[in-house]
């Protein structure tokens, strides 16, 4: 009985850990908002390294129209 | 068990089977030397005996998921041999080794109880003073080949499990070995035994 409760506390405990392991590895939401730096080929054929500032601004989203009454 | 959605499970589980493995092994040193002491109830003596026992057991087998996970990282690469023979690891050999010895170390004690009397009560108290090199060798092996018990994290860990593990060999070395026995209710006092035979258990 004793080797059932310790196992289940040690399963438990590594549950635990593992959930804290995989919670502190999630990306953090200023990592996505980083600004981004592309190349850009020009019309003459020079490319160009370009930043990309973060929009910090969401996206609206669009409303669907009312249904007509009637 | 490589990864899932971007996640590397078998990292992530070798590395908290390895904390559990060494919270299993640092409570029994605790325990083991706690019963030495007779800090703790001598009447219970025999309940914590099977504690410290089970505990340890749970230890190897948290050790073994340690050692599975590692080999089925793919970005550590570690062999067969890498987790089972010490040194033979290509990251970190040193830091491996510790922890692979700690866990060879930790198997041998767990198997000499159960040739206690075989072996006989000096020769394994004897050897149950190996359980000091597994608890160091653990506690060096999660300091430095660890990437969890690093920086401050690591001291105030290394504190936790090595504070009361010191207070009690002080207290062992220390306190007497042998304890004034409560006196019967009734009838006549038992016959006094040598100071050999009256030393208790020696445990860790």
């Amino acid at each position: 009985m004793r080797g059932v409760w310790a196992t289940l506390i040690s399963v438990w405990a590594l549950f635990a850990i593992l959930a804290v392991l995989a919670w502190t590895r999630q990306p953090s939401g200023s990592s996505q908002q980083a600004p981004t730096t592309v190349i850009v080929k020009g019309k003459n054929g020079v490319s160009q390294l370009v930043t990309v500032p973060s929009t910090s601004a969401t996206h609206a989203t669009t409303r669907t129209s009312p249904v007509p009454v009637g | 068990m490589t990864a899932t959605a971007g996640m590397p499970v078998a990292w992530l589980v070798a590395r908290a089977a390895g904390l559990v493995a060494f919270g299993l092994l640092t409570v029994s040193v605790w325990l083991g030397l706690a019963m030495s002491t007779r800090l703790l109830s001598p009447r219970r003596q025999k309940t914590l005996l099977g504690w410290h026992q089970t505990l340890v057991w749970t230890a190897v087998g948290m050790f073994a998921l340690h050692g599975v996970a590692l080999m089925l990282d793919p970005t550590l690469g570690f062999r067969f041999l890498a987790v089972l023979v010490p040194g033979a690891a290509p990251w970190r050999p040193f830091a491996v080794a510790a922890g692979v010895t700690a866990g060879w170390l930790v198997l041998t004690l767990a198997v000499s109880f159960h040739v206690r009397r075989r072996i006989g009560q000096k020769r394994w108290r004897l050897f149950h003073y190996a359980t000091f090199g597994a608890f160091a060798l653990a506690l060096g092996h999660g300091l430095t080949a660890g990437s969890d018990l690093r920086g401050t994290t690591g001291l105030v860990a290394a504190a936790l499990a090595l504070g009361p593990v010191l207070w009690l060999t002080f207290a062992r070395i220390l306190m007497p070995r042998t304890m004034a026995r409560p006196a019967p209710a009734s009838g006549p006092a038992p016959p006094t035994r040598p100071a050999a035979e009256t030393r208790p258990l020696v445990h860790a």
